[in-house]
């Protein structure tokens, strides 16, 4: 090779270190780490390790996107490609000309293009996922019967909701019979019937442990559910096919529970806020009545409940008897005149005009006819006057469900029920009737 | 309003407040009569009771449709 004593320049010592990495070709397994793809760059920098040792690798760009592979930190690839060094930095380098993700890269690959599938049918559209039914009565559960997932969720709901019954069906979620067996789970559920929501969960594991919930049979299974699907399968930054086609993904089987079921507090908190509403809807309602009829007590001929009806209508029935009494009474009177002029002029006419006799009679008919019809269209205008009476009244108010209280001399109306004490006697008026009452307890609105 | 034929202890909790917070609208409408109101103040307050009591004696059900429920601190799946 070279005379060792020979010098040379630094840039001719670097293309011959060059030229003697550039034969070596290799293929290697190994970590990503330290990766930089950036836009404008015409090549992606990455490193590979393992556990004893590091290997700078450049990619070009072209090279890069005809892969197909997203380089990520943590990923295991297998590259092919030669060593060769970059003389301005003196850097070794590995030239990377192809790149496979190995192991799990490569099955994440598969279910890469699996959700692309997926997603292009339209599974995974937002308006699939349904909303979840806010009281579930029954839960339906698929997960392993043995470890942490299945307490995880019995203890949430509960602590949270234990109004619902939980169904469980207990399946293998590991191995390569898990995706069928979740699959008969869930389809178990569906048949069960009455179940409101159903839960898919499983703890966490490795990214190998979460595949059956990659499986298209799952994935499928999951979108034919007639009820809606919550998933909590592995821990946060996991997200697998059933949780892309599920209706709702929370990220563990807790969080999943939690989604299904609200919590008591939250129950509780709704429903005294709606006996608060209920109570003060009734109150507004019946102070609402109260201005009402307050406004309508407050009318002139309303003042005085008992007296202001009672003289009216008496005097009306005074008068109307006084009619019904004065019209014959006036009649008579005519008739009276009328033969008293009739006697003096039957007296007077005897001889003169003894044939007029017929036509004072006829004028007598017609005067009582007169009396009659006056006394008749005074009734009429009576009974007017009691119905218009009738409208104005309390107890036409009273009849349609309000009640008026009043204090123990039966004078002054209760308006405020500070201003009676337990034990005190009030008396109720109704539409029909009145009640004596004996005051028990006194609520003053706040 | 069919509804109302239903005793409100047999009601889904569910279904029991939904018709009460249907009830408390109604009632806040200020649109019913005297009698309505209180008509479904009492639905209304019976609905409550209901709920409550659903909530104060509930006791959770699991029920194993398929496998067997195995004790926690299995380690594994």
């Amino acid at each position: 090779m070279t005379d060792e004593r020979r010098t040379i320049s630094v840039s001719d010592a670097m293309a011959m270190a060059k030229v003697a990495l550039e034969r070596v070709q290799v293929r290697v397994v190994g970590e990503v780490s330290e990766c930089t793809v950036k836009p404008g760059y015409k090549a992606v920098y990455f490193t590979l390790r393992d556990e004893g040792a590091a290997m700078p690798c450049l990619m070009w760009r072209d090279a890069y996107a005809s892969c197909g592979a997203e380089l990520r930190a943590g990923q295991l690839v297998e590259v092919g490609g030669t060593f060769t060094a970059y003389p301005p930095k003196g850097r070794m380098q590995f030239l990377v000309r192809s790149l496979a993700l190995a192991g799990e890269g490569a099955l994440r690959m598969q279910v890469a293009a699996l959700a692309r599938q997926l997603e292009r049918e339209g599974l995974m559209r937002p308006d699939r996922k349904r909303p979840l039914p806010p009281f579930p009565q029954r839960i339906g559960l698929v997960t392993s019967p043995r470890g942490k997932a299945v307490h995880d969720v019995i203890r949430t709901l509960r602590r949270r909701y234990p109004y619902a019954e939980l169904c469980i069906a207990g399946v293998r979620v590991e191995g390569d019979a898990a995706p069928a067996a979740i699959v008969s789970g869930l389809e178990t559920l569906y048949r069960h019937g009455g179940i409101d929501v159903i839960i898919l969960g499983r703890g966490g594991g490795s990214y190998e442990d979460l595949m059956p919930f990659n499986a298209e049979e799952v994935a499928r299974a999951v979108v034919a559910s007639p009820v809606p699907v919550v998933t909590g399968i592995g821990h946060e930054p996991d997200t697998t096919i059933a949780d892309m086609v599920s209706d709702l993904r929370a990220s563990t089987p807790t969080a999943a529970a939690e989604a299904v079921a609200p919590s008591t507090e939250e129950i509780e908190g709704r429903l005294r806020s709606q006996a608060r509403l209920l109570a003060r809807a009734l109150r507004h309602t019946i102070r609402d009545g109260e201005h009402r009829v307050r406004a309508l007590a407050q009318r002139h001929v309303l003042r005085d409940v008992s007296g202001v009806l009672a003289v009216p209508a008496q005097r009306l029935d005074a008068a109307r008897a006084d009619l019904l009494r004065a019209g014959p009474r006036l009649i008579e009177e005519a008739g009276e005149r009328m033969a008293r002029s009739q006697d003096g002029m039957r007296r007077a006419a005897a001889h003169v005009l003894p044939r007029h006799g017929s036509a004072l009679a006829l004028a007598r008919e017609r005067l009582l006819d007169e009396g009659e019809r006056f006394t008749k269209s005074f009734e009429r205008q009576v009974a007017l006057e009691a119905a218009r009476l009738e409208d104005l009244s309390p107890l036409g108010i009273l009849s349609r469900g309000y009640a008026v209280c009043y204090d123990e001399t039966g004078e002054r109306i209760v308006r405020d029920a500070g201003s009676v004490g337990p034990g005190t006697r009030v008396g109720v008026r109704l539409a029909r009737g009145s009640l004596g009452c004996l005051v028990e307890e006194i609520r003053t609105e706040e | 309003m069919t509804e109302e034929n239903v005793a409100a202890a047999e009601l889904a909790f569910g279904e029991a407040l939904a018709e009460l917070e249907a009830i408390v609208k109604a009632l806040e409408s200020g649109q019913l009569g005297l009698e309505d109101s209180l008509e479904r103040y009492e639905r209304g307050v019976a609905l409550l009771r209901a709920c409550q009591a659903k909530l104060d004696d509930a006791q959770q059900r699991v029920t194993m449709l398929v496998g067997e429920l195995e004790d926690e601190g299995d380690t594994g799946e």
